[in-house]
């Protein structure tokens, strides 16, 4: 589904993502880890489009598609959703009116009308038991006001009614109570099929006892340094980073 | 030649009443006011004065489906056709009639123009404890090609009423026009007035609107205004409360391209202790087109315990676009809470890359975030078409197709 190859990019003059090279196959968990500035974020940005980020060499090959010459509406309506580490708040546009409008545009992108109101509403109704959102919920303006919390689920709840081929959690599991992890993890777990792939960007485990990867990454200084089995987090976790960072900093040295 | 001369000529062939003339010599020795004018220095009424005007209305007749097309669709209808009156419903507790002589301030020269030579207009009673629920919708629609008309209009709420207008002026030529509205409103003790103003006539025309309204104790009326068309627009908005507990509330819209010009000057005069008035006013401005605000706010010696709130939110999308804001606070009462904001800005960037990681395009993600910067001001209206309405006409605006409403 995902090919990345030698991927280089930045901010403006520095030099991010030094070569990063990942293939993700529909039905796959892939997990990507790493200590803060590795640049765990900046590739999530960059596959969803970000145009803050310069891509400066490799590419990214999605479904047979060039990924990096789509815009980043092409790219989500091609099935790549990033759930944001810091979703925006939109005060003025309510949850519902957001979603009815991304879901119409995606459809207009695939030449179908839009989906009648009714249908909608009941299906946002569906998606809302399965992550546990209350009642009202639809009505408050994007973001405005939410806990960070609610913020993350707000993500969740997003791809679960846009159905992405690709999921990219950016850092969802921060923020997140215990309970709220659980129900987020759940409806991860809920919307993974054999068609779908995932990749999970954290820096703790935590989330990774919820939601079982097929394989760990580790990124490190703009590079993916170790891969592994769902087993390799449990190590870093047990050990903490400096285990694999050490080792590569001699690398380098 | 210019509307001067036409003006000039016509008065020379009315008959009017000896005040009216002395009125009339009054505005001609001031004529239209001009930049160096402090209330004018931002809007320069100089290019549309220069052009020539038919002042006399031919009273062409209009066909139904042309109201269909311009109406909200309320039951009760006035409807002005190159100012004669031409459609006026029966209402319960409610008398309406044409144009009636009416004592108003005239101090500006636009406003004695109108008190000089306007012959048209409404007259609009509502008897006391009367309150409608369904809207009274006024639609002026003018016919005539480079017509220059004027409309005097006059509404009394008896205590107790309550009602909502919906107003809107309509060229049906691609000619220039021009109008002078001005509508007096009188609330009297514990009214509830809301008039809102849909201002989207044709690229062609101009319209200087006034609006005086007078508050007694514990009314409430509040004035909506969305402009989306019109090549030229001035309104002014004056409120007065002579009472207490009165509530004045301004919501305003304005959505400009091309080279179009929208002025919102206002005026809350406090005068009794114990009210509030808020005002809201957002622009967004593409292409050419140029922003003023002007909001004043007098509260005046006795005026204690007032309440006011103004705002004027502005989004320039464009790199010729302008925005002229002033809020003018004058307070002689020293136990009251005044506050005013203006801010000048852009979309957000953040919020339109998120958008489109949603698979929003990029120019419909802009629209809905300009949607979004508009709506507070669109969600105070109470009336659900005009809400409707301003949502289409947004999207219309900013060309793309979708559809707000949820």
């Amino acid at each position: 589904m995902l090919q990345i190859k030698n991927l280089k990019a930045g901010i403006e003059d520095n030099q991010i993502l030094k070569g990063i090279n990942l293939e993700v196959k529909a039905g796959e968990i892939h997990a990507i880890m790493g200590p803060n500035g590795s640049g765990k974020s900046t590739l999530s940005a960059v596959i969803a489009g970000n145009e803050d980020y310069e891509v400066e060499g490799g590419n990214i090959n999605f479904n047979g598609k060039n990924l990096l010459e789509l815009d980043p509406e092409e790219r989500a309506n091609n099935g790549v959703f990033l759930s944001f580490q810091y979703p925006v708040e939109i005060p003025g546009i309510s949850v519902s009116n957001f979603i009815k409008t991304s879901i119409t545009e995606k459809r207009k992108a695939q030449g179908l009308d839009p989906i009648p109101t009714k249908d909608l509403l009941k299906m946002m109704r569906e998606k809302m038991e399965l992550l546990s959102i209350k009642q009202g919920y639809l009505s408050r303006n994007m973001n405005e006001g939410f806990s960070g919390g609610e913020k993350k689920r707000n993500e969740i709840f997003q791809m679960a009614m846009l159905d992405p081929k690709l999921a990219i959690l950016d850092e969802t599991d921060s923020g997140l109570d215990i309970d709220a992890l659980r129900i987020v993890a759940n409806g991860v777990n809920k919307l993974r099929s054999a068609d779908n792939a995932t990749i999970i960007i954290t820096h703790y485990q935590r989330l990774l006892d919820y939601i079982v990867p097929d394989f760990v990454h580790v990124l490190y200084n703009g590079r993916i340094v170790k891969s592994g089995g769902a087993e390799l987090a449990h190590e870093l976790e047990e050990k903490g980073y400096d285990w694999v960072t050490n080792e590569e900093d001699k690398k380098w040295a | 030649m210019g509307l001067i001369e036409n003006l000039k000529s016509y008065s020379e062939g009315v008959q009017i009443s000896d005040e009216k003339k002395k009125v009339f010599t009054s505005f001609m020795s001031k004529g239209f006011p001009t930049t160096k004018d402090e209330e004018w220095k931002y809007t320069s009424l100089k290019k549309i004065v220069t052009k020539e005007y038919t002042i006399e209305n031919t009273g062409e007749i209009i066909d139904s489906s042309t109201v269909i097309k311009y109406s909200l669709g309320f039951e009760n209808r006035i409807i002005f056709s190159d100012g004669k009156l031409i459609g006026s419903p029966n209402i319960k507790g409610v008398s309406i009639n044409g144009f009636s002589n009416f004592e108003s301030n005239t101090t500006d020269s636009v406003l004695q123009l109108n008190k000089a030579l306007a012959q048209n207009g409404f007259t609009i009673t509502v008897d006391k404890n009367t309150v409608l629920e369904s809207p009274i919708e006024i639609l002026f629609f003018t016919n005539t090609e480079n017509n220059f008309s004027q409309y005097r209009n006059l509404i009394s709420v008896g205590d107790n009423a309550e009602v909502k207008f919906v107003e809107r002026i309509q060229t049906l030529n691609d000619s220039t026009s021009m109008v002078n509205n001005f509508t007096q409103i009188h609330c009297a003790k514990n009214t509830k007035v809301e008039y809102n103003k849909i201002q989207n006539n044709t690229p062609g025309s101009r319209l200087i609107d006034t609006v005086n309204v007078y508050q007694e104790q514990d009314s409430t009326c509040d004035i909506n205004t969305l402009i989306f068309g019109g090549s030229f627009t001035r309104n002014n908005l004056n409120f007065e409360q002579n009472g207490s507990n009165c509530e004045s509330n301004m919501n305003g819209v304005s959505i400009l391209n091309d080279n179009q010009l929208a002025d919102n000057h206002t005026f809350v005069d406090h005068k009794s202790a114990h009210c509030r008035s808020n005002e809201m006013y957002k622009g967004v401005y593409l292409g050419n087109s140029k922003g003023v605000f002007n909001g004043k706010i007098m509260v005046r010696p006795d005026a204690q315990k007032i309440d006011a709130f103004q705002s004027n939110n502005n989004l320039l999308l464009s790199d010729n676009s302008t925005i002229d804001s002033k809020p003018q606070l004058e307070i002689y009462a020293d136990d009251v809470k005044c506050s005013h904001g203006c801010t000048i800005g852009q979309l957000d960037e953040k919020a339109l890359f998120y958008m489109r990681s949603r698979g929003i395009g990029i120019e419909e993600a802009k629209a809905v975030l300009t949607y979004a910067f508009a709506s507070e001001a669109i969600e105070n209206i109470s009336v659900e078409e005009v809400k409707l309405l301003a949502q289409k006409l947004l999207a219309q605006k900013l060309n793309v197709d979708l559809d707000f409403s949820l």
